[in-house]
């Protein structure tokens, strides 16, 4: 059986684990950056007093100042050019509605017609014939006899009263052909 | 003294639990409008395109010339009233008298086109803006100050609601979804980059595709003002429907309007005779009682009947229009005369109940279902509540109420083969198909019932009411029903008329149904002859002249060539 015990004493070494050795500490080099080397080689150099750092400052302000009204400026053009586009661009969308119109109407059937007319046009109904035919109905048959009222004497007395009280109940020849 | 020290202590904290629970809501409101910006960005409308995508309807900018008193120095109201008034057309005085309310803002003219836009900006006068709007422009009409098929589209109000026809019915579908733009300002109101910025794009409407032909829907508004005015009536509409689809090819409507020019409109002309007005069909009606009475069985186009010209039904003498004795007719016959005594008799040969539900299978027991909007009509009562001499009034169009596009898509069974075909204007919502045009049709009477039917009207075409509508080269292939109702007014039925004709072509494979209605026609000698404002002289002419220009325009065949 191989326990985890074993197994991790066989992973730090078959006699055990060894003795740590710590690695002698790396020397470190101290080493100046070009920035800290020019600053104090400039530094000597100017020999810059407590007011030579305010007017260097001062400077820097007028500096990130100008930089900062340059950056404006520069912004309040864009927003400007900004609106005067989008005012053109509402502008030649409108032309463009209208144009979209104007092609459309130019299409329209009345405006075609018109045209048209102009043009000494006109329809024409179509020309072609289709030769008659024999038909089912024989028209030439005389009509029937006169009218033969059958309904029964009861129902005409009733509808006459009915006609008096109610008004009107004849259903006139309301469809015609 | 703590007593008085809680008292004040505890008037400051009410006080202060006032402001800042009670009326935190109000306050945050008024503070976001002081720094917070919110811009609407508009979505555009969906356009309007006919089955041939002719564009019907455009989407135009107009502008609003707008004034704040208060910024026109005294000096410069003269100069500024004549600029306004010389460009904008307005009056000058009324011009002054606003500038010198010394208000803040007050409109000088509305929506007005670019080219008067253009006119005023080089003036550029003092505490004068403009304000650009979107406006829906419609095509031209037949005449001067109307606009094509302005009953049907409807139009967009100022608010961008559309209003009437379709305009209103596909409001959601052709608005879209605004976006909006929300940045927070600084004091001099520029915006703040760094801050939040919330950006949503507008959805823009769908497009719609409608089923109307631009062409054939010019003709028939054409056709129709022309015999509206020969017949001295009322008014007129009509409606045309690709009888396969049910789509409706045309949709006019006499007098009409300029949707251009809504607001100027008067605003019983906004109303769409072809959908809300309801009528009494006559005798076109006799094509459904006959074909139930065909498909039940009960009769056959050559079954013969007496038809003494007149019947007593439920106490009540019906007369046929002629009030003649006929004698012995077959039911072919009775169609191509329109016999109200044969219809009676066909229905009272089906029975009631299946009449009714003859009725039911064509349509007449509910609403149509078009998609557009305002769509009126008045049911009939439930079988078991009509009484005999109302079966025997409706069998022959009389005593029931539709509207015409109830009555094109019942007389459309018969074109379509005995199918139902759902009558629909819109074939596409943006790139979706109407889903209703895929379900099936439904059946509602034989087509072999279809088929006889058609030939009992091609016979009224040729030898019966509908002669005045034949079209040279389909004098055969011509299928047609007239109808004449004489309009009740308080319960009594006056010597005024609808007239109706309806009918489809070619006969055998119709390319189009089409129906024509004209609503109190005085034809030229009607005083003297009131048969003159019969279908036959006045809605049959108009059908035909229609039908012309589609054979032409569609290039329509004869069937028996």
């Amino acid at each position: 059986m191989t326990s985890t015990r074993i197994l991790a004493r066989r992973r730090l070494g078959a006699t055990g684990a060894a003795p740590h050795v710590t690695a002698p500490p790396r020397r470190r080099r101290r080493t100046r950056g070009f920035v800290q080397v020019a600053g104090s080689v400039a530094a000597e150099r100017l020999r810059l007093n407590v007011f030579g750092h305010a007017y260097v400052g001062l400077g820097a302000v007028v500096i990130a100042l100008l930089f900062y009204l340059a950056i404006a400026a520069q912004i309040t053009q864009a927003s400007y050019d900004m609106t005067r586009l989008q005012d053109q661009q509402r502008q030649l969308i409108a032309e463009q509605d209208q144009l979209r119109y104007q092609e459309v109407t130019l299409h329209a059937p009345a405006q075609v017609q018109q045209q048209a007319t102009q043009s000494g046009m006109q329809r024409v109904a179509p020309s072609s014939y289709v030769a008659g035919q024999e038909v089912a109905i024989d028209l030439s048959t005389p009509v029937g006899a006169s009218p033969a009222d059958t309904t029964p004497l009861w129902l005409r007395a009733v509808a006459a009263v009915v006609n008096t009280v109610g008004g009107t109940q004849t259903v006139m020849a309301s469809t015609k052909k | 003294m703590l007593v008085v020290a809680v008292v004040l202590a505890g008037m400051v904290w009410s006080r202060l639990a006032y402001w800042q629970v009670a009326q935190h809501g109000r306050l945050t409101l008024q503070a976001q409008a002081q720094y917070r910006e919110f811009v609407p960005l508009p979505a555009v409308r969906g356009a309007l395109f006919d089955r041939n995508l002719k564009q019907l309807v455009v989407n135009t900018t107009v502008y609003s010339a707008f004034v704040s008193p208060d910024q026109v120095a005294p000096g410069d109201r003269d100069r500024v009233a004549s600029g306004l008034a010389s460009v904008l057309g307005v009056d000058k005085t009324a011009v002054m008298k606003t500038l010198q309310s010394n208000s803040k803002f007050a409109y000088i003219s509305r929506r007005f086109s670019k080219t008067k836009a253009d006119q005023l900006r080089p003036l550029k006068l003092p505490g004068v803006g403009l304000q650009d709007e979107t406006q829906r422009s419609y095509l031209p009409g037949i005449a001067q100050g109307t606009t094509l098929a302005a009953n049907l589209l409807g139009f967009v109000n100022w608010n961008g609601d559309g209003r009437y026809g379709l305009e209103e019915k596909y409001q959601v579908a052709l608005a879209g979804t605004p976006g909006y733009i929300s940045s927070y300002r600084d004091l001099a109101n520029r915006e703040i980059v760094l801050g939040t910025h919330t950006h949503q794009d507008p959805v823009n409407g769908s497009d719609l595709v409608l089923t109307l032909d631009a062409n054939i829907q010019y003709a028939a508004e054409q056709a129709l003002a022309d015999g509206v005015k020969r017949d001295n009536a009322e008014s007129g509409s009509v409606l045309i429907m690709d009888p396969a689809t049910g789509g409706i090819v045309a949709w006019a409507d006499y007098p009409s309007y300029n949707a251009n020019d809504f607001n100027h409109t008067d605003a019983a002309l906004f109303k769409d005779n072809v959908v809300s007005y309801v009528y009494e069909p006559g005798s076109v009606m006799k094509i459904v009682t006959l074909s139930g009475a065909i498909n039940a069985g009960a009769i056959a186009p050559d079954t013969v009947i007496n038809d003494p010209g007149v019947l007593s039904v439920g106490g009540y003498r019906i007369y046929d229009w002629d009030r003649r004795n006929h004698g012995n007719v077959d039911y072919t016959y009775v169609l191509a005369h329109s016999l109200n005594v044969g219809a009676m008799k066909a229905m009272l040969t089906e029975g009631h109940s299946a009449f009714y539900n003859n009725l039911q299978a064509f349509g007449f027991t509910q609403p149509s279902g078009i998609d557009v909007a305002g769509e009126n009509c008045l049911l009939p009562p439930k079988a078991d509540q009509m009484s005999d001499s109302q079966y025997a009034t409706t069998s022959f169009g009389q005593g029931i109420d539709v509207n015409m596009v109830q009555m094109l898509a019942a007389a459309n069974v018969i074109a379509n083969g005995g199918k139902y075909a759902p009558p629909h204007l819109v074939e596409r919502v943006g790139t979706h198909v109407n889903p209703l045009l895929l379900q099936p049709q439904r059946q509602a009477i034989s087509p072999e019932t279809a088929a006889k039917m058609t030939a009992m009207m091609q016979q009224v075409v040729q030898h019966g009411s509908g002669w005045t509508s034949r079209i040279k080269g389909f004098e055969l292939d011509q299928a047609g029903k007239t109808g004449t109702s004489q309009i009740p007014v308080n319960g009594q039925y006056t010597q005024d008329v609808w007239a109706s004709f309806v009918g489809f072509l070619p006969a055998q494979h119709p390319r189009f149904t089409m129906l024509v209605v004209i609503r109190k026609p005085h034809y030229p000698g009607s005083d003297r002859d009131w048969t003159l404002n019969d279908g036959y002289m006045t809605a049959e002419p108009i059908w035909k002249t229609i039908a012309q220009t589609m054979v032409v325009d569609w290039h329509i065949t004869p069937d028996s060539q």
